[in-house]
């Protein structure tokens, strides 16, 4: 360990562009970087680029607020969720590599009854799937967040809360640039700052992509690129059901220790927490409108700030340091789309993670590996397949989501 | 414990800030400090002798006073209960409380500063190799990192009372920010051709860096501070300009719209036009032990001397890469200061540089090709050891001097943050050594130091150039000899700058120490950067993440132009190929106070709720409304309902009152029930579907008359069903009009066995069965008011919906209260309401169903007309009717006595969760729990029996498809 603190080996090696690959992954982020970790980890032998036209990570997966957990409500959502908790439970060991995973916990405040009848139909189906969850009343809210108010009359009061006790906070960038260095380690060219700018077919197959450096050839293309899924789909003429939303968060200068886990409120659209370094860390729903914009408003800045002093009126004096955006690949019914395209050959899509893809970056990317080196599809990614949005078999996590604003 | 008073200061000036006959006591920890009214806390600290302001974030190495602009984390401080104030721009207060943070026990002795002996094992990115592990190392070491991170402490009480803000919002053609030289000619300028201009600036007054510069500095001639001083003042005086002082712009946003922090409130200022004369940023160099207290920057010593007449120090050494530092020692000699060298990194400098020469005459020691390498000392400084410069590198020719201040200038880093918010091309202009811009638009220009060009009578005639060119944007009638007058003025200024200018960047030595900080926020060392280039983090934006190099409080203000040049020494690309980092906003800290403004609340409360309050009713906020939700024992409530009679407040219904010749083909459009053959005087249940078949709402419509129909939604829908039909009347060109009278209207329920006899009282309507049939909708009076009445019946029971207009509301209640004594009559709530409902299997949407039932599944087949043609969800509706119904909704009652949540699982004989329970309540009726479960088709079917976990416990319950209460709907008729 003490070696490893004084290492000044490289992360990753810089590459020049080959003109073939087995696979061609498009998007450097967490999901594009742990599905080719873990294709490369199961097979040496195969030649796996990774393209992006930005740094690693430069999309969502460096700009979402980390939170890992696995208290969803569908037992597709909560089974899938479970098994990358668990991976991310191992993940620093395995990558040798401090994610900073740290399971403080959190708590899904419920202000109404309606809330609490949804809070309470996630913690019956996540107890009955072995995941921990529990409703716990307004004292014991209390107990766990001693900054909460609990006192009458107030708007929005705390009626109870969803404890899940394994969920926690890794430092995203570390995620990203662990399976970044994981994957070079094991024979995948990364190629930051090359975009791919359009996607070569003969007839209904895939055969390569055209890159800002060139053309490449490819026996498999996967697009991994979550807000900018859509204008993949048009290069190869798909339909997906995506709306591409802003979604906005902010953090505060740093304050000494005042909330030990991450709190949220579904009908104040905001949620909270406190990073190690004494940061607090707000997000909350999704824009109104759908754009590819990455610029902040300051309209969200502010909903954002009324919504986080509703919840804990004590924040009226911390300051915001910076706030940001990235975009999110909104399904319909808040969950992925992981597999193959019906009618084109050689591709697979990897997205609709809109608000909670990094939490699933792990088993995405196992599963993704999985799927590609055996052309079985595991049964934990079975329900997310495209052809359920043509077939009715659509997966309600709406009512899981935070950034359920819209709709 | 002490008393302090101010150490004498400097003769005084017309430029001071502080009023010398007026005194103001604040506290700093135990300790009373008396300093002048004007003062800010920075200012008073360090005139009473204080030199040591904060701890560093990671070594909690002692740090004195940097920038004095705001713009550094040194002197962040906790005043009044709230943390991290920048103390050099807080002005005192009587009785303010100020603290010193992040250290222990005190400021002078941290005992946390043993970290700084740690520095070795602490090298950068160090978390990300260590502590992981085994697994539980890290949740033990991350308790102990919380807890020792963090700046200041965030005082609760004293931050929930921070008084409300509001908001201002204001338009204006010329925004100008900043109120230095350019910004003054650019509004006076814009002003003077006829347009409106809004002047921002951050400080108190008017002038820029003028207030504080060198009288050296010369404009036309003239002192600059006299010139800046007429002009500030033609500009407050003018009609057209309006000055806002003290406010800091925290973003340049979409569409020209500017967030401007204020002691007032925020200002969302919107400009046609915005002039960004935002100036620049002295920055910091990189040598060993850059972060003593007493290391400061040039303009901060400057600010001090001039603005609160503060002698910074005995003696001081100079070290500088431009012409700045040679100001700074004039301001240094005039204070009284001993200027022992000044170190210049340019090997030489022009003969006709009037303040080099000044100073020589004067007896300093002027050095150049020569960097500082180390300041000595271990919390203050002692001296300083300057080396001759040789291939780029300092020497071992290295030259010591004494000094307790050391006064650096590492060049400026242009506060360009809003040019690059709206997208503004900068460029690397080498000459220069600074980023500059290299596009501009007519949204927004740039005028000033923010150019790149240090010169005051440059930047009045960009101010001005920009000042007339946006007003001829805009539309005035500017001469055209006037602008190209200007033009060719300033291009002849911009040349004789030019040709004068010299800049030498310092050197970069990684090797001369480890303690040399070029992020003094995060504590991020020259060592940590150039090891995480080494480690591949070659790229700007991810050596950003992974040595959090400019994400601290000042947001790499300090350090911007230090970190592009390491890098760009590292891997050898141009500063324009490493680019920068992203200007996000806020530009400054900002407290959430003040972006959240009053932040109102609104309640909805029905027109009878007083009512209700004196009637006992507890109150529930239920989709935006605040209702009863019972006055005593639900069960009593329901109890009458179904044996007596009783009444509720259903005001809170969504009410749209839709008319047009196309009224009915609009219905027949977004319900999935037919309602163009609706008669008049008729009420038809509605099922709404979205895109893809899945219910969104339900509700009734009542055919008024051909051209008119009133329709109710579920409380919480309204508004979006009301936005539903305008944008398929729109869609689909239908000639319709939809209102929203939700809030011209209340609405009550009577309903039970003797509510006929108690409407009968007070109406002239025949209400006799065969008269008013169930599912009908009259009109007529109610107690002297003309009324709707629509028989419906949520609750199973015989029943009327009175709807009147709102006035009138608590007027109909009282006098069915007393018309109805005779029979019992009881208000119910809610809750007693649910229930009801609930045994006579009437769905609540979004409470029964979720975002994917469609009405097959809740068995409303009855409800879904395909043979009527395309409407809203037929397309869904369609495939989920050829796909069959997989989850349904049923009724269950329980075999035991356990009553069941609403949200408990329905498991499977294995104990896995197969289905839901949307309601479950325990019936007053029937003594039993029952409800409503979302179960997979095969187990709910008629007969059938379920399994559901209560409280952890699986009890099993009977499946039915049918009504418990009155399965047949004779009741309603009756």
């Amino acid at each position: 360990m003490v070696s490893q603190l004084f290492s000044r080996q490289r992360f990753w090696r810089k590459q020049e562009l080959s003109s073939y690959y087995d696979i061609v992954i498009i998007g450097g982020g967490v999901h594009g970087l742990s599905t080719a970790y873990y294709l490369a980890k199961f097979d040496k032998d195969l030649k796996v680029a990774v393209m992006d036209k930005s740094y690693l990570g430069a999309g969502a997966s460096g700009r979402n607020t980390a939170i890992i957990r696995a208290n969803y409500l569908t037992p597709e959502g909560i089974a899938f969720m479970n098994a990358s908790l668990k991976l991310y439970e191992q993940l620093s060991g395995e990558l040798g590599l401090n994610l900073l995973f740290s399971q403080i916990g959190r708590l899904d405040i419920g202000h109404t009854e309606s809330t609490l009848f949804w809070l309470r139909q996630r913690s019956e189906y996540n107890q009955l799937m072995g995941v921990e969850s529990n409703l716990i009343t307004p004292d014991e809210v209390k107990a766990i967040v001693p900054e909460i108010d609990l006192r009458e009359g107030k708007p929005f009061p705390i009626m109870g809360a969803l404890h899940h006790p394994p969920a926690g906070v890794a430092r995203h960038d570390a995620v990203v640039w662990g399976y970044a260095r994981g994957a070079d380690r094991n024979g995948v060219e990364l190629h930051p700052f090359t975009e791919v700018i359009g996607i070569t077919k003969e007839g209904r197959r895939v055969t390569g992509v055209d890159t800002s450096k060139g053309r490449v050839k490819a026996g498999l293309v996967v697009s991994a690129t979550a807000g900018w899924t859509s204008t993949i789909a048009r290069m190869i003429d798909i339909d997906v059901p995506i709306l591409t939303y802003p979604l906005q968060a902010f953090v505060t200068e740093p304050l000494k220790p005042m909330i030990d886990t991450t709190i949220s409120s579904g009908e104040l659209h905001t949620y909270i927490y406190q990073t190690e370094r004494g940061e607090l860390v707000i997000g909350g729903g999704v824009d109104h409108y759908p754009t590819y914009s990455h610029k902040s408003t300051l309209h969200m800045l502010e909903e954002l700030a009324t919504n986080a002093i509703r919840l804990l009126p004590q924040l009226r004096g911390a300051k915001v340091l910076r706030q940001w955006t990235g975009i999110c690949d909104m399904t319909p019914d808040y969950a992925p789309i992981i597999g193959p395209v019906d009618g084109v050959d050689n591709f697979m899509l990897n997205c609709g993670w809109g608000t909670w893809g990094f939490k699933a970056a792990p088993i995405s990317g196992k599963t993704t590996a999985e799927l590609i080196l055996t052309g079985k599809v595991p049964e934990l990614i079975e329900p997310f397949d495209l052809n359920r949005f043509y077939e009715g078999r659509l997966i309600n996590e709406r009512a899981a989501a935070i950034a359920a604003a819209i709709h | 414990m002490g008393r302090y008073s101010q150490l004498p200061r400097l003769v005084p000036s017309s430029r001071e800030l502080i009023s010398r006959n007026k005194m103001v006591e604040l506290k700093f920890g135990r300790h009373t400090v008396e300093a002048f009214e004007g003062d800010t806390i920075a200012s008073a600290l360090y005139g009473a002798g204080f030199r040591i302001f904060s701890r560093g974030f990671k070594y909690h190495r002692a740090r004195g006073l940097l920038c004095v602009s705001g713009n550094c984390p040194n002197c962040l401080m906790k005043v009044d209960g709230i943390p991290n104030v920048r103390a050099c721009l807080t002005r005192i207060e009587q009785g303010m409380k100020v603290e010193h943070q992040n250290a222990w026990p005190t400021l002078n002795r941290d005992l946390f500063s043993l970290i700084d002996r740690l520095d070795w094992a602490l090298p950068i990115g160090f978390y990300y190799k260590t502590m992981h592990r085994p697994r539980a190392l890290w949740s033990i070491s991350s308790a102990l990192i919380r807890r020792v991170a963090g700046l200041g402490r965030l005082d609760s009480i004293a931050s929930e009372s921070l008084p409300i803000e509001y908001h201002r919002f204001q338009q204006t053609n010329v925004a100008v920010v900043g109120g230095g030289p350019a910004g003054l000619s650019a509004a006076l300028a814009a002003a003077n051709s006829g347009v409106d201009v809004t002047l921002v600036d951050e400080q108190s007054t008017l002038g820029g860096h003028l207030r504080f510069e060198n009288r050296m500095r010369t404009l036309g001639g003239e002192e600059s501070r006299n010139v800046i001083s007429a002009l500030s003042a033609k500009v407050e005086a003018h009609e057209r300009v309006q000055v806002i002082l003290d406010a800091t712009v925290i973003g340049r946003y979409e569409d020209n719209l500017l967030g401007i922090s204020t002691p007032g409130g925020l200002i969302h200022l919107r400009a046609q036009s915005i002039i960004a004369a935002t100036g620049s940023l002295e920055v910091p160099l990189t040598f060993e032990r850059n972060d003593l207290a007493g290391v400061m920057l040039g303009t901060g010593i400057q600010r001090l001397i001039n603005l609160y007449r503060l002698k910074p120090g005995q003696t001081a050494l100079v070290a500088t890469t431009n012409d700045q530092g040679y100001y700074t020692a004039l301001d240094l000699l005039e204070a009284g200061v001993r200027v022992a060298a000044i170190a210049d990194t340019r090997p030489e400098f022009r003969s006709d540089f009037d303040a080099a020469v000044t100073l020589k005459g004067n007896g300093v020691l002027v050095l150049p090709g020569h960097a500082i390498v180390r300041a000595e000392g271990t919390r203050t400084v002692i001296g300083g050891v300057v080396a001759a410069i040789e291939a780029d590198m300092p020497t071992t020719k290295e030259r010591q001097f004494d000094c307790d201040l050391i006064a650096m200038s590492g060049g400026f880093q242009p506060a360009n943050y809003i040019l690059r918010q709206s997208d503004v091309g900068i460029g690397f202009d080498s000459e220069f050594d600074e980023p500059v811009p290299i596009s501009s638009s007519t949204a927004i220009r740039p005028a000033g130091d923010v150019t790149g060009f240090h010169n005051p009578h440059v930047a009045t005639l960009q101010g001005r150039l920009a000042g007339l060119s946006v007003a001829k944007t805009l539309g005035m009638q500017v001469p055209v000899d006037t602008i190209s007058q200007v033009e060719v003025e300033l291009r002849n200024a911009e040349t004789t700058y030019r040709d004068k200018v010299q800049v030498r960047p310092a050197p970069i030595d990684s090797e001369a120490g480890v303690k040399q900080f070029v992020c003094f926020c995060e504590d991020v060392t020259l060592k940590d950067v150039v090891q995480g280039v080494g480690e591949g983090f070659a790229d700007i934006q991810t050596l950003k993440r992974y040595s959090t190099t400019t994400m601290g409080p000042c947001q790499g203000k300090m350090c911007h132009k230090r970190f592009v040049e390491i890098v760009s020494d590292q891997t050898g690309m141009s500063p324009d190929e490493v680019g920068s980092t992203t200007a996000r906003p806020p530009i400054q800290p900002v407290t959430l106070g003040t972006l959240a403004g009053p932040g109102h609340m609104a309640w909805r409360r029905t027109p009878i709720h007083n009512r209700h309050l004196i009637a006992g009713a507890k109150i529930i906020e239920t989709g935006g409304w605040q209702r009863p939700h019972s006055y005593g024992d639900p069960h009593d409530e329901a109890k009458a309902v179904r044996e007596r009679v009783g009444i509720i407040d259903v005001s809170t219904l969504g009410k749209l009152d839709v008319r047009g010749l196309d009224a009915g083909q609009l219905l027949d459009f977004v319900y999935t029930h037919r309602f163009s053959d609706l008669r008049p005087g008729r009420v038809r249940y509605g099922l709404m579907t979205g895109d893809n078949g899945t219910i969104m709402d339900d509700g009734t419509v009542a055919r008024l008359t051909d051209d008119r129909y009133y329709i109710t939604t579920s409380t919480a829908n309204v508004e979006t069903v009301e936005q539903w039909f305008k944008w398929w009347m729109a869609d689909r060109q239908i000639c319709a009009h939809v209102t929203n009278i939700t809030a011209g209207y209340c609405a009550i329920n009577v309903a039970g066995p003797d509510a006929r006899a108690t409407l009968a009282k007070l109406t002239d309507v025949e209400l006799e069965p065969k008269k008013f049939r169930y599912m009908q909708v009259k009109s007529g009076q109610v107690g002297g008011i003309p009324a709707m009445l629509l028989r419906i019946g949520f609750v199973g029971e015989s029943g009327w919906e009175i709807h009147v207009p709102s006035e009138y509301g608590e007027e109909i209640w009282n006098a069915l209260l007393t018309a109805g004594e005779e029979f019992g009559i009881t208000p119910f709530g809610v809750e007693a309401q649910r229930i009801l409902r609930l045994e006579k299997m009437h769905i609540i949407p979004s409470q029964d169903t979720d975002i994917l039932t469609t009405p097959f599944d809740i068995s409303a087949d009855w409800a879904v007309k395909f043979d009527k043609g395309d409407f809203v969800g037929s397309g869904g509706l369609r495939i989920a009717k050829e796909r069959g119904v997989r989850d349904i909704l049923v009724g269950f009652k329980m075999r035991g006595s356990a009553v069941p949540n609403d949200g408990d699982a329905v498991v499977s004989e294995s104990g896995l969760p197969i289905g839901r329970i949307t309601s479950a309540r325990l019936s007053p009726t029937m003594g039993t729990g029952f409800g409503y479960a979302r179960v997979p088709v095969e187990v709910g079917v008629e007969g059938g029996v379920i399994h559901i976990r209560v409280n952890g416990i699986n009890h099993l319950a009977d499946v039915t498809l049918r009504p418990f209460y009155d399965p047949d709907g004779v009741r309603l008729r009756e």
